[in-house]
């Protein structure tokens, strides 16, 4: 038995002993030949190659590459005396040149080059694109169609394919032949000088593009004219005045866009330059602002900065107080102001503004007290521990109006 | 003698498991660490073995911390999701703490009895309490409960020499390793260390007859003989140390925490920040505080001398900046990183043997028998109760304080916010969640989408973060300057980190989302609002990552659970034998060691009682201390106080109690008046600190200068108001500030305007819609552009304007080059821009360039961000010119531009102007852009102002402002050549669509006005609006 295994093992080992087998560097080449003569196709189409040989055993593999990629394939095994070869349909899908090599153990035996079409018959496809989105009226601006038509297998069609591109404008359809060069057709869509929308389209081989679409945005706007109006014209601090432009228009009559920004700027008699703003609807620009507290003269010019201004309107605003009492109490601390009395005798509304300047008695500044009225009166008390008795200069502003008391406070503490 | 179950233990478990088992479903969530061990747990769970994690601070490594419970949790989601891991690995917690607790116990006293005591103790302690309910800090509950199981192995192997018992010890140890670093790291000094002291003594001890007898030479000899299990031992700590967690050590060493320390309240003076000294110092000694005397005279004992020394460091450590000495002992860069509580919990947790053992004595013991002899039963009686009602009183208020003071803003439905990032491709963008609290973390666990922002600040990797000592960004309003500044940072920059999406829990953020150009997007059915910002690009595909060798991630992914895996292996048979009492075991040595407690010090007693009377006369002042500050109305100081306190924290009807009775202003009336002021500081601020000056005080009046420094998002706002007091039936009052008094002239009021609707995608489907829907980018025009230098400040101004028919959202991006074309710095227009701009809208821009800004070049780089402080700065390498990229996109919101500058004087004190919004949107805060100009009318300068109270509907608002002094401008480089609109050059877009611009537009909208280095100057008017209706 331990024999046997002996035996076995030694057998085992010496099979597996190492002995390199000189191999015969075989240096013939097989003849082989290329019989379909099909050199061109349309995409799509099925292609095989045949080829003639004399020795159908031997591993051949057909090298081919074009724009998909590259692969090696093996032969069709089902034929036996020719060697055949069958792309695959994703080769043979993108036109274009496509080369192919035949190989044997890294021997090329032969190579060529196969061109497929552009399969235009079976069906196109129209990509296109339009932009920029908006453009501005006038003569200078435009925006691009950009057409790449392709056949059903996403490759571009041939030069000089002729494609229809329609656009429109409010009752005008338009319509033109361009031809694609290295696969696209473009058309610049100029600007009109009407604001409105363009819509165009495009046709290839019967296969039509989806709509697409600019819009004609108004040019810049010329000078204009505005107007101002209010309730009244007193200068009371509380109506609210109210500044209107005509319709805002471009140098083609176009209105405006709704939203364009206009300012009004307002300078009164003392240079000082205020503002409110206003956006456009339909072209016309609206704003507002409040009466004054005294009287002044208000010169308005509204701006579309950098493009249009308006005329210079005046608005006049009349004083609407033309006085106050002054009462003093409680040691001269309580001060009562009023009644204040607008334009017809009424009491003022609610929130005039009363300032009240303290100066000592040599006329150093000590404080600003600041109040608004109520039912037509205002009401500031000066406490004890606010002012120490003494005298004092009280420099009393309101409605445009400034009284001026040198008076001895004194006395009168609160509770 | 058959063992009996020790009953004690028993129902320590039933009442913990009981009570800290239910309660943790209403605490766990809203503590401060929990839910970012969520969100770790999530990580494992998704990727178990690359540590990097993509969702926070645009990318860090999870092994950046140890990873056993948060693997737990992980593997536990596998089964009921990760809250179920979570809660599950707290329950293991609470059970491995209380038998800890008792097998810790047993060990120092040596009596089951006292060990049952341990046990309940360990329930009501009010640290675990804290430490649990409050922090949620689970990785070290588990740590240290684990560290606690194995000392009585450790002490054995000390003691006895047996393998088994190294082996026991040496995987416990492991365990503990694996689930929190820095609790075998100190514990190693604090716990280990003094155990093996007292191992040894007690072999000593074993050698004489007394404790008496024992002397030094004896212990040394001792420890001479114990030396190389003591070497084995201590060699192999360290070495588990190193090797279980290397990858974290091998991570700190690459990424060394070189960031701005965060401050932290353990690190404060207690008596002076009363609220840390509460939560760090009075919450987790509790009872215990009073009992001190004896834990020091019983530690001090000869058998226990070396955790003496260790619980006196731990106790004078957790004190944190109340005394010098934990700063000089542990020096100032380890003070600075190193929270100081752990250091009071470990003194706690040390204590609780001989609080149990204190706890026998009283009701069982011969402290029992001494006070009854000495003070009667009543008196024992009551003293326990005292004592037992203490502990419980802690309990209830540490449990409830999250309740009473919500540490976390309300809990927030997550699921809105995760299907909105969800949605559309959101998640192609960074988030920002603001004032969302730790809850953030259970966001991110929930969404794949990434934030900027994160929760574990040791992890921060931008330098916006990492220069600051901030720790999130999300509640940056808590930190002050520093807090907003960074925000501020990261808002006006987004798309630096493709920062696209806000979710604004807390409207305090509002104004400077606005104004640094954010527009509401959408509110949520969660209430949270969603910004967006603009012109931001999604995240590239590839992002930045810090790889490890894969050696590590394996490590990290293997030996925390396999650490876990061994150590139930290693002892499955000692917790069977020890549950069931199925076999005999021998009695442990420290068993023999159990004192027979017949004689309680009465010197001890006394002297606890003084102890115990000092801490009372402590409280009873801190009291009577706390009281004086918050009685309202006892002095002017206080009722102006309590006055602006309740305004800040909205409390109208308690303010209205401290007005002056005798103004006769009802409630009501009060409530309109002050609903009725809105603006910035009514409704955005936060109170930072209150000068209060009072002078002229009289018996029964004073005044009172106030000056307030309130922190709002956009700037520090100083004000200073006068208030009037009265003294009326010994109780201050103030006295009421007037109202505007103004009404508008009409009751209803009609207004037009111009709306706009961005469809997005008008398809619908999830592929990409290219051209189709994307609307064309509104073209600006860059009107003017210049670098300034003004007080040691470069800066970029320039004029814009929106040459478009559409409303456009405006980013400009500026740089600086110096001579060689070397780029020093760049960055966006913060908030001095009106960043929406209707069609042929005009703005002035200025650009600062803030620290971060500045690219590394060290001589431009100003040395800290302050807003309200310049340093000027010597400049090697001066910008000398600049390039401007300004975007546009089409804008649909926030286009309110109807306030209108109404009144405007020239006084001493400056400008005095009026606003009127004529329209009908209420503008919480306006916000003036003012500009400068020479007698050319060319660009000098541009500042800003924003008007702390806003402008209602259709009245007025006063406005003060104070021109600057410009002598010292200089104009460095005023040029628009490099200057572009959406990439393409500004020249290009004037001539083409302003050819025949009216230069002379800019001069007559100016005022004319003869200043310090300028003859014209502009107000334009840019309004933020709160409630848009």
């Amino acid at each position: 038995m331990r024999n046997t295994i002996l035996i076995f093992l030694g057998l085992v080992l010496l099979g597996c002993s190492e002995k390199k087998e000189e191999q015969p560097t075989e240096i013939y080449i097989p003849q082989t030949e290329l019989i379909s003569q099909v050199k061109n196709t349309i995409a799509g189409d099925a292609i095989t190659f045949f080829f003639k040989t004399d020795a159908p055993n031997e591993t051949y593999k057909l090298q081919i590459k074009n724009a998909y990629g590259s692969v090696l394939l093996k032969p069709n095994t089902n034929e036996r005396e020719n060697i055949e070869f069958n792309i695959p349909e994703n080769f043979t899908r993108i036109a274009g040149p496509f080369h192919w090599k035949l190989v044997l153990k890294s021997e090329i035996l032969e190579e060529g080059t196969h061109q497929i079409a552009t399969n235009a018959q079976k069906a196109t496809y129209v990509e296109s694109y339009f932009g920029p989105r908006s453009i501005t009226a006038g003569r200078n601006d435009f925006s691009m169609l950009t057409i790449s038509p392709t056949d059903a297998y996403d490759n571009p069609l041939n030069n000089g394919t002729e494609i229809t591109v329609k656009y429109q404008f409010l009752e005008n359809i338009d319509e033109l032949q361009i031809t694609t060069d290295n696969f696209i057709a473009w058309y610049n869509v100029a600007s009109t000088l009407k604001s409105g929308r363009i819509l165009v389209t495009s046709e290839c081989n019967g296969t039509t593009s989806k709509e697409l679409a600019t819009i004609v945005y108004p040019a810049n706007a010329v000078n204009f004219s505005i107007s101002a109006s209010s309730a009244h014209t007193f200068a009371d601090g509380n109506q609210i005045v109210t500044f209107v432009s005509d319709i805002i228009k471009d140098e083609y009559g176009n209105t405006v866009t709704n939203g364009t920004l206009v300012t009004f700027v307002i300078k009164n008699e003392r240079n000082q330059y205020l503002y409110t703003v206003g956006t456009t609807i339909n072209g016309v620009a609206e704003a507002k602002t409040l009466h004054p507290d005294q009287a002044t003269t208000w010169e308005v010019q509204a701006f579309i900065t950098g493009a249009a201004e308006s005329n210079i309107t005046t608005f006049k605003f009349k004083s609407a107080v033309k006085d106050y009492a002054v009462h003093f109490s409680k040691g001269n601390r309580n001060i009562d102001v009023g009644p204040f009395e607008s334009f017809m005798k009424q009491l003022i509304p609610d929130g005039l503004l009363l300032q009240l300047d303290i100066y000592d008695a040599n006329g150093e500044f000590i404080d600003t007290k600041k109040t608004t009225s109520k039912n037509g009166v205002s009401t500031i008390f000066l406490g004890e521990h606010f002012l120490e008795d003494g005298d004092y200069t009280l420099k009393l502003t309101a409605a445009g109006i400034t009284k001026e008391f040198i008076i001895n406070i004194h006395g009168e503490t609160i509770k | 003698m058959k063992k009996k179950t020790n009953t004690l233990l028993i129902l320590a478990l039933i009442v913990g498991l009981a009570f800290h088992g239910s309660a943790i479903f209403f605490t766990l969530e809203s503590t401060y660490d929990a839910l970012i061990h969520l969100f770790f747990a999530d990580h494992y769970a998704s990727s178990w073995f690359d540590p990097w994690e993509y969702r926070w601070y645009t990318g860090f490594t999870v092994q950046s911390y140890p990873p056993l419970v948060h693997q737990l949790i992980g593997i536990l989601s596998y089964i009921g999701g990760l809250k179920f891991g979570m809660y599950t690995v707290a329950l293991i917690a609470i059970v491995l703490f209380i038998t800890g607790a008792y097998r810790y116990t047993l060990l120092m006293t040596g009596s089951r009895r006292i060990a049952g005591y341990g046990a309940v103790m360990a329930v009501f302690s009010s640290t675990f309490v804290e430490t649990l309910h409050i922090f949620g800090q689970l990785p070290s509950i588990s740590a240290l409960s684990i560290l606690l199981h194995s000392m009585t192995e450790i002490y054995l192997w000390i003691k006895t020499g047996k393998t088994r018992y190294f082996i026991t010890s040496a995987t416990m140890l492991a365990v503990t390793v694996t689930s929190h670093h820095v609790t075998p790291l100190f514990g190693m000094v604090f716990f280990i260390a003094p155990l093996m002291g007292m191992a040894v003594m007690d072999a000593a001890r074993e050698k004489v007859a007394s404790y008496k007898a024992l002397t030094f030479k004896i212990f040394w000899g001792t420890t001479l003989q114990h030396f190389w299990r003591i070497a084995k031992f201590g060699g192999t700590a360290i070495f588990l140390l190193v090797f279980c967690i290397f990858p974290y050590w091998y991570n700190s060493k690459r990424n060394p925490i070189t960031q701005v320390a965060i401050p932290h309240g353990s690190r404060d003076n207690f008596l002076e920040i009363t609220s840390s000294g509460l939560v760090f110092f009075i919450i987790p000694w509790g009872v215990f505080l009073f009992i001190l005397p004896y834990f020091f005279y019983r530690y001090f004992s000869k058998r226990y001398v070396f955790f003496g020394l260790s619980f006196t460091l731990l106790t004078i450590l957790g004190t944190g900046g109340t005394t010098p000495i934990p700063r000089m002992m542990l020096g100032e860069m380890a003070f600075n990183i190193l929270t100081l509580d752990r250091f009071t919990l470990w003194a706690t947790i040390m204590a609780l043997p001989i609080f149990a053992e204190f706890a026998y004595r009283m009701v069982e013991g011969d402290l029992k028998i001494l006070i009854q002899e000495k003070f009667g039963g009543v008196y024992h009686r009551v003293l326990g109760g005292l004592i037992a009602g203490g502990m419980l009183f802690m309990v209830i208020f540490t449990m409830t304080l999250g309740y009473f003071r919500p540490s976390q803003p309300a809990k927030i439905k997550m699921q809105p916010i995760v299907n909105f990032l969800g949605a559309d491709s959101h998640d192609s963008w960074r988030y920002l969640p603001l004032g969302f609290g730790d809850q953030m973390a259970w966001l991110s666990a929930q969404t794949r989408a990434m934030t900027v922002d994160g929760n574990y600040h040791s992890a921060r990797r931008l330098p916006e973060l990492t220069t600051r000592a901030i720790e999130r960004i999300e509640n940056s309003k808590f930190r002050g300057v520093e807090g907003i500044g960074s925000l501020q940072q990261f808002l006006t920059v987004p798309e630096k980190y493709n920062l696209k999406y806000i979710f604004s829990n807390d409207k305090f953020y509002d104004p400077i989302l606005y104004y640094c150009g954010w527009q509401r997007l959408q509110q949520l059915e969660n209430g949270i609002m969603v910004w967006e910002k603009l012109n931001v690009a999604p995240i590239p595909q590839i992002m930045p990552k810090q790889d490890v060798p894969t050696i590590m991630k394996l490590m990290w992914g293997i030996i925390p659970l396999s650490t876990v895996l061994i150590a139930i292996f290693v002892n499955i048979q000692m917790i069977w034998v020890r549950l069931l009492k199925s076999r005999k075991v021998p009695v442990h040595a420290f068993m023999k060691l159990e004192l027979p407690y017949n004689k309680f010090s009465s010197k001890l007693l006394t002297i606890s009682h003084w102890w115990a009377l000092v801490v009372l006369v402590c409280m009873g002042y801190g009291m009577y201390i706390f009281y004086v500050k918050n009685v309202t109305q006892l002095s002017p100081n206080n009722v102006i106080e309590s006055y602006y306190d309740a305004l800040d924290f909205k409390e109208f009807s308690r303010a209205h109690s401290y007005i002056d009775p005798e103004e006769n202003i009802n409630i009501a009336q009060y409530m309109l008046e002050v609903s009725v002021t809105d603006g910035i500081l009514s409704s955005y601020a936060k109170l930072d600190s209150l000068g209060i000056e009072i002078y002229d005080e009289t018996e029964n009046s004073a005044k009172a200068k106030v000056a307030t420094r309130w922190i709002t998002p956009l700037e520090n706002v100083f004000n200073n108001e006068f208030y009037e007091l009265v003294k009326r039936k010994n109780k201050w009052y103030v006295k009421s500030l007037k109202v505007d008094n103004d009404i508008p002239p009409d009751q209803l009021f009609t207004a037009n305007g111009t709306t706009y609707y961005n469809h997005g995608r008008r398809k619908i489907t999830t592929q990409e819609t290219y051209h189709e829907d994307v609307l064309k980018q509104p073209v600006l025009e860059i009107l003017s552009a210049k670098l300034v230098k003004y007080k040691g400040q470069y800066s970029i101004i320039g004029e814009l304007q929106n040459v478009d028919n559409t409303p456009a959202d405006i980013v400009i991006k500026a740089t600086l080059y110096n001579d060689d074309n070397k780029e020093l710095a760049n960055y966006n227009a913060k908030h001095q821009i009106k960043h929406k701009l209707m069609p042929k809208e005009t703005t002035t821009f200025k650009i600062n360039f803030e620290g971060i800004a500045w690219s590394s070049t060290k001589d431009t780089l100003p040395p800290t961000f302050d807003p309200d402080q310049f340093t000027p700065i010597s400049f090697e390498q001066q910008p000398t010119k600049f390039n401007l990229q300004s975007a546009g996109n089409t804008a649909n919101t926030d286009l309110y531009k109807h306030v209108a500058l109404q009144g405007l004087e020239y006084t001493e004190q400056g400008f005095n102007g009026v606003l009127f919004n004529s329209g009908v949107q209420e503008v919480t805060i306006p916000q003036l852009i003012i500009s400068y100009y020479d007698e050319n009318s060319e660009l000098l300068w541009v500042d800003h102002k924003f008007v702390t109270e806003g402008v209602r509907i259709q009245r007025k608002q006063f406005f003060n402002y104070t021109p600057l002094d410009l002598n010292n401008l200089k104009i460095i480089n005023s040029s628009l050549e490099n200057c572009f609109v959406n990439g393409s050059p500004n020249k290009a877009i004037a001539d083409k669509l302003f050819p025949n611009r009216k230069l002379v537009h800019g001069k007559q909208q100016t005022q004319p006005f003869k200043g310090k280095g300028y003859e014209y100057i502009k107000f334009e008017i840019n309004s933020y609006i709160g409630n848009p209706k």
